[in-house]
């Protein structure tokens, strides 16, 4: 029998949330560097299996992202057969997607991102979690939020087996569907979503943009970066989670590229750097040029805040109201970085309505869920817009549909640069002379929790936090100080 | 084809229809005891939580008020399984640099640390952290919660195989949790 022990989270800190600030020879922010775990092997572990395995095995590469990941998949299947899923399927999939949207961004939103501004960016981190949210907005609330993430999982579930880690995904369709009973609890938790997507609107109007604090935070240069943005649009370029063309603009709101996501390739470059673990993205036309921000940067960001700048609109009537009253704050396109959260909030407003929609369809409950007409490609590339925002997946296999290449892209790879920027601007107000100042730990982390980046990427090993720590390293590149978190 | 697709995925699972959410969590289920085994079964060593807990239903098959489950979760997701039972035995890995790979552990959530910490996600809430949601929320949580780990050495590589300490730990583990916890007929 082994001792007992008091585990120090110090010990686990390696590769997890790392952060390093380097300061030039003056003390202040020269640069910061982003990283996350490594995970080796995948490809190598895919190899020669069969793809119809891949949407039952890519959810376990992240703890955080597993529908987008299967759903990916599955519609990389769906391109490797040769085949389309019938209407009826693909309604069945887009109930299982917009679910996984609303229960995602209301975790994140009120577990994390929601505290730094329910319960206050300045707050004792004690109370700067779930337990104080409940504190300020009350008890009924929560048991609100847990019930619509419950319901919401119940129909991953129903259609995928797991919703953790769903395991259906059938080239052409979907293993099951839904049946005339189900409709009306679907029915009536669309509704419920609907409902609370607008309450939790109306409490970010209220504690955060009520606050002017908060509000000159969200708009505050230590927050602002000018980057390219990235994201799917539908064919009225209104936002889509679920398919669509990839829209690009720049920093200036210009479309400067729109291409089928099976083209990812002519537009989306890899760079490897040696302080990241990370293949970071960039515009391939423009070449990679650096960590750098503005008009002459190649970097581009996704997830809300990209699909907020790079859409003409939502796809909704309430979402498109909330939409257009987001923009005419922050306007558009938006680089303040905490505006994330907003736009977190308004496509959980699409996702409800859009379940809604989904729910009254006569055609959700047919029979007609598989199109097994194959035409075998050998090729598959998969496009969703996972939470966090664009994933790619792209297979071959050899004649017998085994696999025998894979690449992911996935949206902390787009985001891994730009997050690195956030955080060296948020890091450049707090840290002058080689003084760092009170709260700069928090400034850092909000820079980066504004994304809602994948960290350990389905690690679960106790003690089961995903720690931050960051190194502040002098002009030499001595650490001089470090600040950690997660003890 | 390595040995990847097991037996329980194969199993076909009954399918209930969608019904809107119970209110169970709230109802203490006298006298039950809770297995988790937590991990990713294709991260190498992370998935030792779960060998031990398969291993385990294996041996206690038939055992009365016993429910072993396998999840690869972070702690809200853990406070959907553990809400209504008297007792929870959570096997998972642990990794520290005190710890030699195959050496085994048995925690209390205090050992955990507190809830002041804050993490880096909301997918990755610590147990503690969801145990305090749970009693907060009003859900029955356990009395008795009981942590067992495995020290590992490789949980980034994608794999199916353990590294051999741990590998050999896994049977050591399963008669300790078995014994100490009186899962026995």
């Amino acid at each position: 029998m082994g001792k007992k022990i008091t585990i120090n989270p110090v010990t686990r800190l390696e590769g997890h949330g790392k952060i390093d600030i380097f300061l030039n020879d003056n003390g202040d922010v020269e640069d910061a560097y982003f990283q996350v775990t490594e995970l080796r092997g995948f490809e190598k572990f895919c190899i020669g299996r069969p793809a119809e395995e891949m949407p039952r095995i890519v959810p376990n590469i992240c703890g955080v992202c597993p529908t987008p990941h299967n759903m990916a998949s599955t519609k990389a299947l769906d391109h490797i057969y040769g085949v389309a899923p019938t209407p009826t399927a693909k309604l069945v999939r887009k109930l299982q997607y917009n679910a996984n949207y609303i229960e995602d961004h209301y975790i994140h939103f009120f577990f994390l991102g929601g505290p730094d501004f329910v319960v206050g960016p300045d707050a004792n981190p004690a109370e700067r979690n779930i337990l104080g949210v409940i504190n300020k907005v009350g008890l009924d609330i929560a048991k609100k939020v847990i019930d619509v993430r419950k319901r919401t999982r119940d129909i991953i579930r129903l259609i995928a087996s797991k919703p953790a880690h769903p395991e259906g995904g059938l080239p052409g369709g979907v293993p099951r569907g839904i049946k005339e009973e189900e409709r009306k609890p679907i029915i009536e938790t669309a509704n419920l979503c609907v409902e609370f997507a607008q309450f939790a609107l109306q409490l970010f109007k209220d504690a955060v943009l009520g606050n002017k604090t908060y509000l000159d935070l969200i708009l505050g240069e230590p927050y602002n970066l000018k980057t390219y943005y990235m994201a799917i649009v539908d064919e009225y370029n209104k936002q889509n989670y679920y398919e669509g063309m990839i829209r690009v603009i720049d920093p200036n709101g210009k479309e400067v590229a729109f291409f089928h996501p099976r083209d990812y390739i002519d537009y989306i470059g890899e760079w490897i750097e040696p302080w990241t673990y990370i293949r970071l993205t960039y515009l391939r036309k423009l070449g990679w040029k650096g960590l750098i921000e503005g008009d002459d940067t190649s970097l581009y960001r996704v997830g809300p805040l990209a699909r907020f700048n790079v859409a003409d609109g939502m796809a909704t009537p309430l979402a498109q109201k909330e939409y257009e009253y987001m923009a005419s704050v922050v306007g558009k396109p938006a680089h303040h970085t905490l505006a994330y959260h907003w736009a977190r909030l308004i496509e959980a407003l699409q996702a409800a309505e859009d379940m809604q929609k989904i729910a009254n369809d006569p055609l959700l409950t047919s029979k007609d869920i598989r199109n097994m007409n194959f035409q075998f490609t050998g090729k598959g590339i998969g496009c969703v817009e996972a939470c966090r925002g664009v994933l790619i997946h792209d297979y071959e296999t050899d004649d017998r549909g085994l696999i025998s290449k894979v690449n992911l892209i996935v949206a902390t790879q787009h985001n891994a640069a730009p997050i690195s920027l956030s955080v060296k601007k948020a890091a450049q107000a707090f840290i002058k002379g080689g003084e760092v100042k009170e709260g700069m730990l928090n400034m850092a982390e909000m820079a980066f929790r504004a994304y809602d980046p994948c960290l350990g990427c389905a690690t679960h090993t106790l003690p089961g936090k995903m720690p931050l720590v960051i190194n502040i390293h002098d002009y030499t590149g001595n650490v001089i100080k470090t600040i950690s978190r997660g003890a | 084809m390595k040995n990847f697709i097991k037996k329980h995925h194969l199993t076909p699972r009954p399918l209930e229809p969608y019904k809107l959410s119970d209110k169970t969590q709230t109802n203490r289920m006298d006298n039950r005891t809770l297995i988790i085994g937590l991990g990713n079964t294709i991260l190498s060593d992370d998935g030792a939580g779960i060998l031990v807990a398969r291993e385990i239903k294996n041996r206690c098959q038939g055992l009365p008020n016993l429910d072993v489950v396998e999840a690869s979760l972070g702690g809200i997701g853990l406070l959907d399984l553990m809400a209504g039972y008297e007792r929870v035995i959570i096997v998972d890995s642990i990794k520290t640099d005190e710890s030699n790979p195959g050496e085994i552990y048995r925690l209390s959530v205090e050992d955990l640390g507190d809830t002041s910490s804050y993490p880096c996600g909301p997918h990755f809430l610590d147990v503690r952290t969801a145990i305090e949601l749970g009693k907060t929320l009003g859900y029955t949580m356990p009395e008795t919660i009981d942590i067992f780990a495995i020290s590992i050495k490789d949980n980034t590589t994608f794999s199916e195989t353990l590294t051999p300490e741990v590998e050999k730990s896994i049977p050591e583990l399963v008669t300790v949790i078995i014994e100490d916890c009186g899962l026995t007929k």
